[in-house]
């Protein structure tokens, strides 16, 4: 019953939200544009060095351009559903987040999922056919091999997600919001190609600190058959890890609402 | 001239004013070089070539375009757009200033900071990453990348002073801004060399715009252009300058005819 008042609420936003992209008919289709020529100009930078060098870190243009498409799904859909996190700051400062709190729901659901960006939609779409051509030219994929794969990219979502709330908290405690996001984003960027290309200890440290490589190159690997059963254990402890962190951040940052800018 | 030294003062200490800001700004320019960096290190291997770069070269292109990035992107510009729509830049015509000369003042400010904190960044991942770049020993060639990081500068600026401009007749004007910095991105050499790709690509890219904002200036100092492709990259540099310098007191002359002052 909850799930579905919730579900009710976060169409009816997210029809809202849409409604307010699409009253600037030129914005809109700017940054939809914008949207796409990034993905085709870093998809044709991708197949322009892996057809020149044959391979980057070992893995053959295929394999990179599955990355590459896997890390866009990932991105899009989390910035698809958690767009609301990029209007928090607002919230906080205005004091609005106090009307926020007042409300019969969840204030994390609402800072979360708040209204989605109907733009990243088509992103999505586009990524998925990139992944599903990658599959067909890549060849050996196994069905057990796709079942890990969305496994894994539901573990890469609770990882975002744990992160947004993380995101959130700072906000609460700093009214710090817009870099910090960003600062998340251009970290998840860092997985566009497979993490083995870091050296030690970076890539150490964006597999299990900062889980880019769980995040963005688990799934891929799994798909491709070159992941091992100890690296899935460790991405789905890492994944619950993190959202419980998080809830528990969330929840240390609201008993540090000072409310001071209502 | 003066006041202009204020201006670019109190720009510098405007940003560090908003120091966390400006040092998360700073860390996500480090998180980007880096992948960068990473990506060009496995591709090219230490013996191995990629068109005219082997390893050393490409790393000192990715370095070079990194510092050149930081005095010519950086810039004040962008907030032109919300300026005008929030008459915010009211403020600026009344004053005894001309306006290009105070926001060229501001991107003065903005840009020694930035240059600042790009040299500590520079100095440390050479201290840590203890990459093998190449370093210009002929006074000639630095001399010339100077003279082209200034008509880059330049340039930029015009570019970045005309998006702020359509604030005259939308408010969307981070919508354009955000095609630009994907262009830059890509065309105007920030993640890799130009003359990597086809080249007929590369032949049309020459009289681009964006070739001379990174990396004509980079390739000078790499000293891998010769002196008349060097003197030829100057006049088209110097050209697109000229231009836009007209285009934008064209449009600033039609937009301040649409401007009501909105929001005073």
């Amino acid at each position: 019953m909850i799930v579905k008042r919730y579900l009710k609420i976060w169409l009816l936003l997210t029809i809202k939200a849409s409604q307010i992209a699409f009253s600037s008919r030129l914005g809109t289709s700017l940054f939809l544009f914008g949207k796409l020529l990034r993905f085709l100009l870093f998809l044709g930078f991708i197949l322009l060095i892996a057809v020149k060098t044959k391979a980057i870190a070992g893995y053959s243009l295929w394999q990179v351009v599955l990355f590459f498409a896997t890390f866009n799904l990932i991105d899009n859909v989390t910035q698809f559903f958690l767009r609301e996190v990029y209007r928090f700051r607002a919230y906080v400062v205005s004091g609005d987040f106090d009307y926020i709190l007042t409300k019969p729901w969840s204030p994390l659901a609402k800072s979360l999922f708040g209204g989605s960006d109907i733009l990243d939609l088509p992103m999505v779409l586009l990524s998925v056919v990139l992944i599903f051509i990658s599959i067909i030219k890549l060849e050996y994929i196994t069905p057990s091999g796709i079942i890990l794969y969305l496994l894994l990219i539901i573990c890469s979502e609770i990882i975002a997600l744990s992160f947004h709330i993380a995101v959130l908290a700072i906000g609460i405690l700093t009214t710090e919001v817009d870099n910090t996001i960003m600062l998340y984003r251009d970290l998840t960027s860092m997985g566009r190609f497979p993490v083995d290309i870091y050296r030690e200890p970076i890539s150490w440290i964006i597999t299990f600190v900062i889980p880019v490589g769980i995040m963005m190159t688990y799934p891929a690997k799994a798909l491709m058959g070159l992941l091992s059963q100890t690296s899935l254990i460790i991405a789905v402890s890492i994944s619950f890890t993190f959202l419980f962190l998080s809830f528990k951040f969330w929840r240390f940052s609201l008993t540090h609402y000072t409310s001071a800018s209502s | 001239m003066k006041k202009y030294w204020l201006i670019i003062k109190n720009t510098w200490s405007e940003t560090l004013t908003y120091r966390l800001n400006f040092v998360m700004w700073r860390i996500r320019v480090v998180v980007q070089f880096l992948t960068i960096y990473f990506l060009w290190l496995a591709v090219l291997p230490p013996n191995t070539n990629f068109g005219p770069y082997d390893q050393k070269l490409i790393l000192t292109y990715i370095l070079g375009a990194w510092f050149v990035g930081a005095i010519v992107f950086s810039t004040r510009t962008a907030d032109i757009g919300e300026a005008i729509n929030s008459g915010d830049v009211s403020n600026t015509l009344i004053k005894p200033v001309n306006f290009f000369l105070y926001w060229f003042s501001r991107d003065l400010g903005d840009k020694a900071m930035n240059i600042m904190f790009s040299v500590v960044e520079i100095t440390l991942v050479f201290l840590i990453l203890e990459p093998s770049v190449f370093i210009q020993t002929q006074i000639t060639f630095f001399a010339l990348a100077i003279l082209s990081i200034i008509l880059a500068v330049i340039i930029y600026f015009f570019i970045s002073t005309i998006l702020g401009f359509l604030g005259f007749w939308t408010p969307e004007t981070w919508a354009p801004r955000f095609i630009l910095f994907i262009l830059v991105g890509f065309i105007a050499g920030e993640i890799f060399p130009l003359d990597i790709l086809p080249s007929g690509v590369m032949k049309f890219l020459q009289f681009s715009p964006f070739t001379y904002l990174i990396y004509f200036p980079v390739k000078v100092y790499l000293g891998q252009l010769s002196y008349p492709q060097i003197l030829g990259g100057l006049t088209i540099a110097l050209a697109w300058t000229i231009l836009f310098y007209l285009f934008t007191k064209l449009v600033w002359r039609f937009g301040l005819r649409f401007y009501a002052a909105q929001g005073r």
